[in-house]
């Protein structure tokens, strides 16, 4: 089986832990912790890391296998397998929610009349391409790809600064910091996503014992590199907006990089931020291709080009279920909240307390 | 056989990229440049009928120049439409061409139309449709937006990018607020404090400026002056120094052309503004918690009026000193002429009560359901605190002697 370096491990957790996610968090947080919503960011993503490092924790007693597998051997072989079929379930319909989302994101702002079936199938061809041409493919994408979101994303915030208002962070925690913990577990679904990629990429990760060291400290990286993006783009965005209008705003950021001006003459710069995005948007969906992928092969035994291109057909069937942005929203905010993060949270704490108990009654 | 599968696999990918040149090149629904109308003002005042509005659009006609490359003319005419959508239909009809509103750069809301309010229903569009920029200016006009936008300007500018001009060489003199729609947003969103709006003038010959011709109709515009809102209808017109004193309590002050006439005094002086900060706290005083403004400027002397001799090193320097008091005094004046206007409305269009929350969130909690009665004798102090940095590039003015003078 091929295996991912750890630098590519860090970068594609990084890459699929952002996804697109620097759209939607500021309202997410905001409309949860108001004003102070920028400060539950890094604790919200932050979350990610002893999940994480439960999830690491498999890798050197289950070297081959992902969570799935590892789930069959611990709770028996129908568990295992419901917990599969959630698995897939869960991910392939989410996947095909955020492949709606692009359409979604174009089309509302830079592109109104193009056809979403453009922006779904040309996504669509690109997942197939790196997931049928394997994980290193994918990592490599990344490598190349995170980068650049990252610059373009720091460029848009910087160029913002001349549009920020005064004294909208202000008053700091006037409410507490009750409202702080809400943002957080607002967030948390986020970091479950990355969970849910990492159960099944668990096979292809090195196994030697400095390699370890170094999954384990990429993962604090990514997760602190993310958490610490985002967060600026919450500050930033607030700063511009203010609360109330971030939080009203569907995509704020989309907003900002339209009020980029440099020295009144370059302008329009945000087709340019959209344009990487769209690196962004196909890697999020491909990691949940690529899970569901796994999870059918795993489960089903359900393997080769024609399930995939089957698979395809039902992320589009999804996408073309939700071309109204209204219910599109509100579905991925429910998926997250209600199915994504108790799935996750549930399943990977179970899965790593039964194995630390066994573990134990072992010895 | 594994040869065979590898080419199969090689082949789909193959396809699969093919198709990604062909989905993701980013040409449908394009628009050739020459099918667009480049909206670069809009105007808004009542229409004829109610729930209609008067919408006045500017549009730029490019045209090839001589000399000095491509010029731009405008065309502008005026609809009677009940939505912004209607109103774009019409001006396809009639221009021929779809209206682009990324290039829109200032939308002018008429007087009446300001005060009869209801004009968020059409900022709304603005707001909403994805090629507009939260950038644009949003301005008042006195009287209509109609008559500005067909006003002939004496430049040849296109009245709405002389409007733009103004407005963005405006930190030059800092006598009036700059309003983006996403600025308006905003204030609105904090739900304590009423906007306010720059007001654009139309001035013709012997109307607030003199030109020697008087056989063409052709004017100016400037911006004096500002309009404060309740909610989205115009409540009343700040005076342009009610509006100068605005601008120092909210810190927007850059560069500012002042003098001291004003003060009833002997000597007057006229000064630029080369530096200014204003700053706020929320203080206990008496047991009554009050906001304090301080504001600290940097002023070179530019003009002396009314000096009766040469003075002498020290006396000069004095008289540099006596400066600072006067131009302080002055720009008290323009502070609390504001502040009074604050008052009479009783709308905080100085954002205090978004001061006294950014500074004391405890308090401000105590008394923000009653802050409309509150805002009336709520207690503000002004620190004025003027640096003369220099008087020029002379000392003493050059005075007659006294012989020489006539009485």
């Amino acid at each position: 089986m091929e295996r991912i370096s750890p630098h590519q491990f860090m970068i594609l957790g990084a890459a699929v832990l952002m996804g697109t996610t620097f759209l939607p968090v500021a309202w997410v947080v905001t409309e949860a912790s108001g004003r102070d919503g920028w400060m539950s960011v890094l604790p919200g993503f932050a979350v990610a890391i002893p999940y994480g490092l439960m999830v690491l924790s498999f890798l050197k007693r289950y070297p081959q296998k992902n969570l799935l597998q590892i789930s069959e051997t611990m709770f028996g072989k129908w568990i295992g397998k419901m917990i599969g079929i959630l698995y897939i379930s869960i991910t392939g319909y989410f996947g095909g929610l955020l492949l709606a989302q692009i359409g979604d994101i174009y089309q509302a702002s830079i592109m109104p009349l193009t056809p979403l079936g453009v922006f779904y199938l040309g996504v669509l061809l690109l997942v197939l391409y790196l997931v049928s041409s394997g994980i290193e493919v994918m990592a490599r994408f990344t490598e190349l790809i995170f980068p650049l979101i990252t610059i373009f994303l720091v460029l848009n915030l910087v160029l913002s600064i001349p549009r920020m208002e005064q004294g909208e962070l202000l008053p700091i925690l006037s409410e507490g910091f009750t409202p702080l913990f809400k943002g957080g577990l607002k967030l948390a679904p986020f970091a479950m996503e990355y969970m849910l990629f990492l159960a099944v990429l668990l096979p292809f990760l090195p196994t030697g014992k400095q390699e370890f060291i170094q999954l384990k400290t990429g993962l604090w990286r990514a997760v602190f590199l993310v958490g610490f993006l985002n967060m600026l783009v919450v500050l930033m965005q607030i700063m511009v907006f203010g609360p109330h209008e971030t939080i009203r705003l569907a995509y704020g950021l989309l907003l900002l990089g339209k009020m980029v001006e440099v020295s009144r003459t370059v302008a329009g710069v945000e087709s340019l931020f959209l344009g990487i995005w769209l690196g962004a948007n196909v890697i999020k969906v491909s990691a949940f291709f690529f899970m569901t992928t796994w999870g059918l092969e795993t489960v089903f035994n359900l393997r080769g080009l024609k399930w995939r291109l089957a698979l395809g057909a039902v992320f589009l069937g999804i996408a073309f279920g939700f071309t109204r942005e209204s219910y599109l929203l509100q579905e991925i905010a429910l998926v997250d909240d209600y199915l994504i993060l108790p799935f996750a949270s549930v399943w990977i704490l179970t899965l790593w307390g039964v194995s630390r108990w066994k573990k134990g009654a072992g010895a | 056989m594994n040869n065979n599968s590898s080419n199969k696999m090689k082949t789909t990918l193959l396809v699969i990229l093919i198709a990604c040149l062909v989905l993701l090149t980013g040409c449908w629904g394009k628009r050739e440049v020459e099918e667009l109308a480049p909206l670069l003002g809009v105007g808004f005042d009542l229409g004829e009928k109610p729930g209609t509005f008067l919408i006045t659009p500017q549009i730029a006609s490019p045209k090839k120049g001589d000399s000095s490359g491509a010029e731009t003319e405008d065309r502008t005419f005026s609809i009677q439409a009940s939505s912004a959508r209607e109103a774009t239909e019409k001006i396809s009809k009639i221009s021929n061409r779809t209206p682009f509103m990324g290039s829109l750069r200032v939308i002018i809301i008429g007087e009446d139309l300001a005060k009869a309010g209801g004009f968020n229903d059409l900022l709304d569009f603005a707001q909403r449709f994805g090629e507009f920029r939260r950038t644009m200016y949003v301005v008042l006009a006195k009287g209509t937006a109609q008559d500005i936008l067909n006003l002939e300007l004496r430049s040849g500018t296109i009245p709405v990018l002389a409007i733009k001009n103004s407005i963005e060489s405006g930190d030059e003199i800092s006598s009036f607020p700059t309003v983006r729609l996403g600025h308006y947003l905003t204030i609105m969103g904090t739900e304590i404090t009423a906007p306010i709006f720059p007001v654009i003038e139309g001035v013709t010959s012997g109307k607030g400026i003199e030109y020697k011709a008087e056989e063409d109709k052709a004017g100016e515009i400037w911006v004096k002056g500002a309009g404060v809102l309740r909610g989205d209808r115009l409540d009343d017109l700040l005076t342009d120094e009610e509006t100068k004193g605005y601008m120092w309590l909210e810190n927007y002050v850059v560069n500012r052309f002042i003098n001291t006439v004003e003060n009833d005094e002997s000597v007057i002086f006229g000064g630029r503004v080369i530096k200014s900060n204003t700053k706020y706290k929320v203080k206990e005083k008496n047991g009554k918690m009050e906001l304090q403004y301080n504001i600290k400027a940097s002023i070179s002397v530019d003009e002396v009026l009314g000096l009766e001799k040469e003075l002498p090193g020290s006396e000069w320097a004095e008289l540099m000193n006596e400066a600072e008091k006067s131009f302080a005094e002055a720009i008290r004046k323009e502070c609390e002429s504001s502040l009074k206007k604050q008052r009479e409305l009783g709308l905080d269009f100085l954002g205090i009560g978004r001061h006294i929350e950014q500074k004391n969130s405890a308090y401000w909690k105590t008394i923000k359901d009653q802050w409309e009665e509150e805002l009336q004798d709520f207690p503000i102090s002004l620190e004025i605190k003027v640096i003369n940095l220099h008087a020029g590039t002379s000392n003493s003015s050059a005075v007659n002697s006294k012989e020489g003078r006539q009485e």
